[in-house]
C-alpha cells in the first residue's frame, strides 16, 4: 500500500529524477515510522491511516514540483552568464588564433564583413547584458511558482529575459560562423582551418545547451501550473 | 492561514536540535499543544525550499531501526532568519493583543 502511494506521488515528478530519488527515501522513512508508531495492531490499517495523515499526493507533487522549478530556474540563470562567458573566450581566442596566423579577411568582402561583426558585436554585448540581468534576478530568488498573479507575472518576465538574452546570443553566434566563413573560403584539414571550425563548434553547442535549457524550464513551469491548479 | 507560516513553523522546530521530517512534524504538534496537525506531506517541500534558500542543511543518517533517513540542521542564516521572523511576529502579535484588550471607545453624548 505504501509501495503504490509512493509510485503515485512520485510519479509527477519524474522530470527530476535526483528529486524523485531521495523523496522515495524521505517519504518511505516517513510513512513506515508512522507505521511503527501507530497504536494499533492492525498493519494494513496503520498503513492506511500513515497515507491519510500525509496527505493528498497530488497537492505534495505540486509543491515539490515548484520546488525543483525553482532550482531549475536558478541553475538557467547561472546557464546563461557561464554560456555567455564561454562565448566570449572562444570568440577571443579565435580572434587571436586569426592574428596569429596572419588570416585576414580581404578587401572585396570587407564592407559586408564590417556590417556583420556590428551585429555581432551589438548582440553579443545585448545577450551579455541582459544574461547579467537573468542571473542577477534568479540569485536574488525573487521568482516562484504559486498560483499568485504577482508570482505568474514574475515568473514569465524571467523567462522572457532569459529568452532575449538566448537569441542575442545565437544572433551573436550565427554573425560569427558568417564571419568565420568570409575568413576561411577554403575547406582543408589545416590546422589553419580546424581551429576556427572547432571553436565555432563550441559555441553553437553552447547556444543549443542554452536554448535547450530555457525551452525545459518553460516546459516545466507550464507542468507545474496544470499541477498546482489541478490540486 | 498556517500555510503562510509553515516555514517559520518549520524552522521554530528545528530550533532545538536537527531532526527529519517525521520528527519535525512531532516538534510541532507537541510545541503547539497539539494544535497544529498538518498534512504530514507539506512538510517535506517547506524543508526542500528551506533548503534550497540555506536557511537548513541535511545530511543522511541510519536510525536504529536500520533505515536511512534524511536529517535537518538550521544554518547561521536560518538562525538568523527564525530571529528575525520571531520579532516580525512578536510586533504582530503584540499589535493585535493590544487591539482585542482595548477599552471600548467611551460614546459620544
Amino acid at each position: 500500500m505504501i509501495d503504490a502511494y509512493v509510485d503515485s506521488l512520485l510519479g509527477a515528478l519524474r522530470h527530476d529524477r535526483s528529486l524523485a530519488r531521495r523523496l522515495r527515501r524521505e517519504v518511505e522513512d516517513h510513512l513506515w515510522e508512522a507505521v511503527a508508531a501507530d497504536p494499533s495492531e492492525e498493519g494494513r490499517e496503520a498503513q492506511r491511516r500513515a497515507i491519510a495523515g500525509f496527505g493528498d499526493p497530488r497537492l505534495i507533487a505540486a509543491q515539490f514540483a515548484a520546488v525543483s522549478l525553482q532550482k531549475q530556474a536558478r541553475r538557467t540563470g547561472v546557464a546563461v552568464v557561464l554560456i555567455v562567458a564561454g562565448v566570449y573566450i572562444t570568440m577571443k581566442a579565435r580572434v587571436a588564433w586569426y592574428a596569429l596566423m596572419e588570416c585576414a579577411i580581404t578587401n572585396d568582402i570587407a564592407a559586408v564583413a564590417q556590417l556583420v561583426a556590428s551585429i555581432d558585436r551589438y548582440s553579443f554585448w545585448l545577450s551579455v547584458v541582459v544574461g547579467v540581468g537573468c542571473w542577477a534576478y534568479s540569485s536574488r530568488g525573487r521568482f516562484q511558482l504559486s498560483l499568485s498573479q504577482k508570482h505568474r507575472g514574475l515568473f514569465r518576465r524571467y523567462i522572457f529575459l532569459c529568452t532575449t538574452a538566448a537569441i542575442a546570443l545565437v544572433v551573436s553566434v550565427t554573425s560569427d560562423a558568417v564571419l568565420t566563413l568570409l575568413r576561411l573560403p577554403k575547406v582543408d584539414l589545416s590546422l589553419e582551418f580546424l581551429i576556427p571550425t572547432l571553436s565555432m563548434l563550441c559555441e553553437i553547442t553552447g547556444a543549443g545547451l542554452l536554448v535547450h535549457q530555457i525551452r525545459a524550464t518553460a516546459h516545466r513551469a507550464a507542468i507545474t501550473r496544470s499541477m498546482l491548479e489541478a490540486g | 492561514m498556517l500555510k503562510g507560516h509553515l516555514d517559520l513553523i518549520v524552522l521554530a522546530a528545528l530550533s532545538g536540535r536537527p531532526a527529519h521530517g517525521y520528527a519535525v512534524i512531532e516538534e510541532i504538534r507537541r510545541k503547539s499543544g497539539q494544535a497544529f496537525d498538518l498534512p504530514e506531506g507539506t512538510i517535506y517541500p517547506a524543508l526542500h525550499r528551506l533548503e534550497q534558500a540555506g536557511l537548513l542543511v541535511s545530511r543522511w543518517e541510519t536510525a536504529d531501526s536500520g533505515r536511512r533517513r534524511r536529517v535537518y540542521a538550521l544554518t547561521r542564516r536560518g538562525r538568523g532568519a527564525l530571529a528575525e521572523r520571531r520579532a516580525v511576529w512578536q510586533r504582530f502579535s503584540d499589535a493585535i493583543g493590544g487591539l482585542l484588550s482595548a477599552e471600548p471607545l467611551t460614546r459620544l453624548p
